[in-house]
């Protein structure tokens, strides 16, 4: 176990203050050494790029506490039907998402420009290394908290791609299918209050919510007509079939959102994979050309020589040559792994 | 946080104990808790060589990074200084080291330094800081000041050393000089007592010390009893007692501390070995964790003009990452070879199942069903594409062990050396030998004259008696004949000699290692491996003296080669040092340090031993590691004067 020796430092210290005024040796601070430490700190540059680091890590702080703070107003779904303070407005979501998007492209943007900033102050190489590795750090924690605002946001995408599927509701031409729909509405909407949980597994009852303000105005100007029973029947198959279709579309939509966002998540690998490449096969592409140059100086070289020397050389001077060619070959081919310094 | 702490306990795992004390120290000396969102925060990392030694066998560059480590420099380099970080030091509180911090604080490197030593300071050298501190107005500076107790290196869960840099100093030569003055002798067993010291302060665990009479091993024993003793009595200071053991002590039992001195078992050390991990220690670079090699990379034929052969230096880390490097580290070497060849096959073919996914992706648009189709190739390829990093990870494991083992098979064929092996293990478990020891030595194809006079050492250190004068003759002929240099026996023989002074020479057991014949079968499988003429030689368990006499005290047997082994209690009020333990149960945890250096061989012996045993863990360190041929180098040393 590690012991905590700082007590006993700041007592040495004592005992060397002591000893030293005891012995009449000037320390390099005495009385002026308190005054000296408040003051070292300011003619020292500070340094803009930690303050304004920390600026730009306040505010990611920032931004990541306001997600927190709203994130359960934001993922509550059934808002509308609650009544009470947890109630957050599509519009007042959508605030959020424009907000918290903004800010993270200025976040961002700062990043980008603190690095730029830092590449071009000549610095010494370990100030450098250090000050990339921080902007790296910063980077890190955006995505982190960006994380926390792109989960939130693709559930809430998800419930309402869910919820416009629901409403979706072709108005049939037969308005006897109206009126059964109509009845069947009158009957089902009492149990419609009750019900708040929002799995929507028997779209009927979900369906009069929607479809309230649509098929209301209809349904008030048509007259009651006499309903035989085989029209009752005739209206139940036709119900049934509906119900049929629609549960097959709804697997269907289902199936092809769960394939769109799995498409997404390959997408951003695949985009991440190309950028990395990208990267590569420009370094790359500096190889070959520094390669060429070389190549290039070496024939010039050769030539040279070649044009001076005897005749017996020009065989040793292709071969050279050759050799020249096949260096640059197994050179441009060869990987240049960049190890970083390990301890 | 308790749990975790429990957890660790339980396991007694060294490397978990000492993993956690480095990662709360870079943690500012705060436990270090993990939170997805928390800010970042940056420090920078100053160690010494010593420091650097304990660090990099338990944390990767990357671990270091996670733990917001922007740079990582050696001590005595040229640093810039860089504003607004604080720095974390991590050294040994030397006199040099020291002067170089006091000259940072008055440069003002940085803006706050946490400093730790890996151990413990003292007094006038704190002051020494202290006085820097104040001469450069920099004592607010100062933030944290530690004593760390971490001055040992852990290579393994169970598996320690006391030191690399300055491994001289404690190696078996600089023990067993005859010149050795008495106050060297005192540093020497400073250093290692002191190593010790802060292993036990790791470990949370005052032990119960056995150790043979008449040994170096004695005179560490007194000495840490003294240390740990004077330590439990000052109750203010004490390192033992409260929260450091409350969580940690999860056994209600003390461990047993047994130490052994080289001299008891010299012929292990030479011994050729046939399990993975001892042999890549024997034949390859290796050392803290990582083998270092050379490959040359002669496919090319350059026709005229002629080139020399590029060499690759290739070094790869074997860390408790590696699952494959886990599992086989202590198989027998053929095992090793089948093992990888069964990874690549397992590989290839999840590779396969990736590529084939490319051409049904293909054929999409001419079914009908390509929507059903679609989905299920979907999923396919969101599997496919998610399992791809740990693809990778399999195949650069692959091509790693491919590497190492193929690299130790060269050196295996080039060099017989599963014929020594097999010959040794005769020899030392006193079967009958079909072939004589003077025809192995002449051969001129067998191995090196360093194989050849490991073998004879072997053979001379086994014997019950010492050859005639005519034999011995002989012999030294032959290896002088074979280009082997004689001084490690002009030593071996004085130790000898000693050593039936003193007692009666150790014997190995009686075992066989059972030739199975040419290995047919992974040839015919078109393996990279061919093992064409290498036998495949089963290992039998046998247990190493070291095994032994640890066997004896962990169970309470009683054996005449420990009986007089001395006991020290350091928790005991009296200075009890009577050869009678008080203990009379046997013991769950064990501790086996070996004072003058150890191996792979015997580490793995005692893994094997204790694997066969429920609820038992080991411990082994030892004062350096070394192979054979380092070993010899100091036996040569030794013979010379």
């Amino acid at each position: 176990m590690a012991v905590d020796i700082t007590l006993l430092f700041r007592a040495s210290v004592k005992t060397v203050k002591t000893r030293n005024k005891a012995l009449g040796v000037a320390v390099g601070g005495g009385v002026e050494g308190s005054r000296d430490e408040l003051f070292r700190r300011s003619p020292r540059p500070k340094g803009d790029f930690s303050s304004r680091a920390r600026e730009v890590i306040s505010h990611i702080g920032k931004l990541r506490d306001f997600l927190l703070e709203h994130r359960k107003d934001y993922i509550n779904a059934y808002s509308h039907v609650m009544s009470e303070y947890g109630r957050m407005t599509d519009t007042e979501r959508d605030q959020i998402d424009q907000d918290a998007q903004t800010f993270m492209r200025t976040c961002s943007e700062a990043i980008q420009q603190l690095r730029t900033q830092a590449h071009k102050e000549i610095h010494s190489q370990q100030v450098k290394e250090h000050r990339t590795a921080v902007l790296d750090f910063i980077e890190d924690y955006l995505k982190r908290v960006c994380k926390l605002y792109s989960e939130q946001r693709a559930i809430r995408v998800k419930r309402v791609v869910d919820k416009k599927r629901l409403s979706k509701l072709e108005p049939e031409p037969n308005a006897k299918t109206r009126e059964s729909m109509s009845s069947e509405k009158v009957s089902q909407s009492p149990s419609k209050d009750s019900e708040e949980k929002p799995i929507p597994e028997e779209y009927p009852e979900k369906v009069p919510v929607e479809a309230q303000p649509e098929l209301g105005s209809w349904g008030d100007g048509k007259g009651e007509d006499e309903l035989s029973p085989e029209e009752i029947q005739m209206f139940e198959q036709e119900n049934q079939r509906l119900i049929g279709e629609m549960n097959s579309l709804f697997d269907e939509v289902r199936q092809i959102e769960g394939k769109v966002v799995e498409i997404s998540r390959l997408q951003e690998i695949f985009t991440e994979k190309v950028l990395q490449q990208e990267a590569e096969i420009d370094s790359i592409h500096q190889l070959v050309v520094g390669a060429t140059e070389n190549i290039k100086e070496g024939n010039e070289d050769i030539r040279e020589v070649g044009t001076l020397g005897p005749e017996s050389d020009s065989e040793a001077l292709s071969l050279t040559r050759r050799h020249l060619v096949r260096a640059a070959h197994t050179e441009g081919s060869r990987d240049h792994a960049v190890d970083g310094p390990v301890p | 946080m308790v749990g975790a702490k429990m957890a660790a306990a339980a396991a007694a795992s060294i490397r978990e104990r000492q993993t956690v004390a480095l990662k709360r120290m870079l943690n500012f000396n705060v436990p270090h808790v993990k939170n997805s969102t928390g800010e970042p925060v940056w420090k920078v990392l100053i160690y010494d060589r010593f420091g650097q030694d304990i660090i990099s066998p338990l944390l990767s560059v990357k671990e270091l990074r996670d733990m917001g480590i922007t740079l990582h420099l050696l001590l005595h380099s040229d640093r810039d200084p860089i504003p607004d970080v604080p720095a974390v030091y991590f050294v040994m509180p030397t006199e040099e080291n020291i002067d170089r911090m006091c000259q940072d604080l008055r440069n003002q490197l940085y803006e706050s330094y946490y400093l730790n030593f890996i151990s413990a300071i003292s007094r006038s050298k704190l002051e020494d800081i202290a006085n820097a501190a104040l001469a450069a107005s920099a004592v607010t500076q100062v933030a944290k000041v530690f004593d760390q107790y971490l001055n040992f290196i852990t290579l393994e869960d169970d598996m320690f050393v006391l030191c690399n840099q300055n491994k001289e100093l404690v190696s078996y030569r600089a023990i067993n000089r005859p010149d050795i003055t008495d106050t060297e002798m005192e540093t020497v067993m400073d250093t290692i007592v002191d190593s010790l010291f802060c292993f036990f302060v790791t470990l949370g665990a005052v032990p119960i010390i056995r150790c043979s009479r008449g040994t170096a091993a004695e005179m560490v024993a007194v000495k840490l009893d003294k240390k740990l003793r004077e330590n439990l009595r000052d109750a203010r200071n004490s390192l033992f007692t409260g929260d450091t053991l409350g969580a940690g002590q999860f056994s209600f039992q003390r461990p047993l501390l047994v130490l052994v001195d080289r001299n008891i078992d010299l012929a292990t050390p030479l011994h050729h070995t046939w399990t993975y991990q001892a042999l890549v220690h024997d034949v390859l670079d290796f050392h803290l964790n990582r083998v270092n090699l050379e490959e040359s990379s002669g496919m090319e034929n350059s026709p005229a003009g002629a080139r020399p052969k590029r060499k690759n230096k290739k070094s790869y880390d074997l860390t408790p990452v590696d699952k494959f490097w886990q599992k086989h580290k202590g198989s027998p070497f053929p095992e090793v070879a089948e093992s990888v060849q069964q990874e690549l096959e397992s590989y290839r073919a999840q590779e396969d199942e990736v590529k084939r996914l490319k051409s049904i992706m293909g054929l999409e648009g001419e079914d009908e069903g390509a929507i059903s189709m679609l989905s299920d190739n979907t999923a396919k390829l969101t599997s496919a594409v998610s399992s791809l990093p740990e693809l990778l990870e399999k195949k650069r494991l692959i091509d790693l062990h491919t590497n190492v083992a193929t690299a130790v098979l060269e050196h295996i064929k080039a060099r017989k050396l599963d014929v020594y092996f097999e010959y040794e293990e005769k020899i030392m478990s006193k079967t009958t030998l079909d072939k004589s020891l003077l025809d192995i030595i002449s051969d001129p194809d067998a191995g090196t004259p360093e194989d050849k006079m490991r073998l004879f050492l072997i053979y001379y250190i086994s014997a019950q008696q010492a050859p005639s004068e005519a034999d011995l003759e002989q012999y030294k002929k032959a290896l002088t004949d074979a280009g082997c240099n004689l001084n490690p026996l002009q030593y071996i023989k004085q130790w000898k000699a000693f050593a039936k002074m003193a007692s009666a020479p150790t014997s190995y057991g009686n075992t066989t290692a059972k030739p199975m014949g040419l290995l047919s079968r992974v040839m015919n499988t078109g393996s990279q491996f061919v093992m064409e003429g290498v036998k495949n030689l089963v290992l039998k368990q046998q247990n190493l003296p070291v095994t032994r006499i640890l066997d004896n005290l962990m169970e309470m047997k009683s054996n005449p080669e420990t009986d007089d082994y001395r006991y020290f209690d350091p928790k005991m009020l009296r200075g009890n040092d009577s050869s009678v333990p008080r203990n009379k149960n046997p013991f769950q945890e064990a501790i086996v340090f070996v004072v003058g250096g150890g191996n792979y061989i015997e580490y793995q012996n005692l893994v094997d031993y204790i694997k066969g045993k429920q609820g038992k863990h080991i411990l082994y360190g030892c004062s350096e590691l070394f192979n054979a041929t380092q070993f010899i180098k100091q036996l040569s040393q030794l013979g010379q004067k």
